[in-house]
């Protein structure tokens, strides 16, 4: 099981890189590249979009991180939330530009991952939010991953979908509510 | 709207997946109840755990390598200019053997400004990007407030009404708003309308008793749906009509040719 030690060592890193302790941001690169450009890849399905995004990721942490009060939330939803937030900005900013929805690039992403031991310790929570999603009804997941992959609003996911809006809603907050009871079973994980 | 309306409505907040409208009431509701921004951030640790579910992926080792460059450029920037240029004078005194040393500092003066110079073009070019994102959320901004005013404006004239149109038909999920004054000047916001085919474009209808409808003008929703048109609305429709909205030829038609996408009650 996870101790708290993860979360206090990345609070203690975005602690001293508020104080504008470099080593620290590299530390903290290091243990949350795959992860952030994970998300990133997933999002833009574009490695050379994605890599540029995670630049400007660390360099917002390393000029925002005395922002970060752990108080409202662990560092690694503070992370993510930056990251995800930062990557869907840039799929709007190239809403022009053809996107080819396809796991295949992702897929790909994914083989060239090393062992990475700093990283291990997430294994396991990959484990259990994706065993908590395949739990979940598919008319419930696809509007969730709709709405945190391609950057959705419910009407743009009602309009995808061809579902009315009112069921959309429905299905979305139903969807959160289980994937949380779900989630929270598995104790400390995610809260 | 009521505290558990809003309640509600925060786990699709975590998600960044409201529509405009319901995000700015529920963001001055939170700026006000504490117990809601708790529960935010409950929802917000439960939307980051997706994130688990993209597999991970390896950056290319230069990624880090620029992170740290441009970390080490801004904190230089803030350190004092004497640092800037500080040579180890032992180092200086090796180069002086050779006689060169003049050449040699030149060279690595050089080395050094080609460096700052790429440096601070890859700051510029984030710069310039986040500058770009900004002057488009300040002109959607701007659109929304003359959207704003002149609705406004037509509310608080003399006659005015205010009618929604629903979908049906194939334009079900859709919906509009119309707006217009006694004088017949008339405002129609449209949303989550689907994409109009190349050659054509959505026309307002207005429909009097048993009469022929009665054109008006034509729009384009953009990629999101969205579509606004001002028109005139007839005199004779101004006390009773149904508003209609058909999908027609480009420039629109003198008769509907299509089915109805959205249409008002009477």
């Amino acid at each position: 099981m996870r101790s708290e030690q993860p979360h206090d060592q990345d609070v203690d890193l975005l602690k001293a890189i508020a104080a504008r302790n470099e080593a620290a941001l590299g530390q903290l690169y290091d243990r949350y590249r795959l992860i952030l450009f994970g998300v990133l890849v997933r999002i833009l399905n574009n490695r050379e979009e994605a890599e540029d995004v995670l630049q400007e990721v660390f360099l917002q942490v390393w000029r925002r991180a005395a922002d970060f009060d752990e108080n409202r939330g662990r560092p690694f939803t503070w992370l993510v939330t930056l990251a995800r937030s930062r990557g869907i900005d840039r799929l709007r900013a190239l809403a022009s530009r053809e996107r080819v929805a396809t796991m295949a690039g992702a897929t790909e992403a994914s083989e060239e991952v090393s062992d990475a031991a700093t990283d291990a310790i997430r294994s396991e929570e990959r484990g259990v939010v994706n065993s908590a999603l395949a739990q979940l009804p598919e008319e419930q997941k696809r509007p969730l991953m709709l709405a945190y992959f391609d950057g959705l609003t419910q009407s743009e996911i009602a309009l995808q979908l061809g579902a009315p809006l009112g069921t959309v809603k429905t299905r979305m907050r139903t969807g959160m509510m289980k994937l949380r009871e779900l989630l929270s079973a598995r104790g400390q994980y995610f809260h | 709207m009521a505290h558990q309306e809003y309640k509600e409505m925060l786990a699709v907040l975590a998600l960044s997946a409201l529509d405009a409208v319901d995000e700015r009431a529920l963001s001055q509701h939170l700026s006000e109840c504490a117990e809601c921004r708790r529960e935010l951030a409950d929802w917000e640790s439960t939307a980051a755990a997706l994130a688990l579910s993209a597999p991970p992926a390896e950056p290319s080792p230069q990624v880090r390598d620029q992170i740290m460059s441009a970390v080490r450029s801004d904190a230089q920037k803030q350190s004092t200019q004497s640092r800037v240029v500080e040579f180890p004078q032992s180092r200086r005194e090796r180069w002086t053997a050779f006689g060169n040393v003049g050449a040699i500092a030149a060279a690595v003066l050089f080395l050094m400004l080609i460096i700052w110079i790429l440096v601070l073009w890859q700051q510029n070019r984030a710069l310039r990007r986040e500058s770009d994102m900004l002057a488009r959320q300040m002109q959607s901004i701007q659109e929304e407030t003359a959207r704003a005013n002149e609705l406004v404006s037509i509310l608080s004239s003399p006659g005015a009404r205010f009618r929604s149109l629903s979908g049906t038909g194939p334009g079900v999920g859709a919906t509009a708003q119309l707006a217009y004054d006694g004088s017949g000047r008339a405002l129609l916001m449209a949303n989550a309308l689907p994409p109009a085919p190349r050659g054509k474009q959505y026309q307002l209808w207005f429909i009097v008793g048993n009469n022929p409808p009665i054109p008006g003008q034509t729009f384009s929703p953009d990629e999101m749906g969205k579509g606004e048109l001002r028109d005139e609305v007839p005199e004779r429709a101004l006390d009773s009509a149904v508003f209609a909205i058909t999908l027609e030829p480009a420039g629109g038609s003198t008769a509907p040719t299509s089915a109805i996408y959205l249409r008002s009650g009477l």
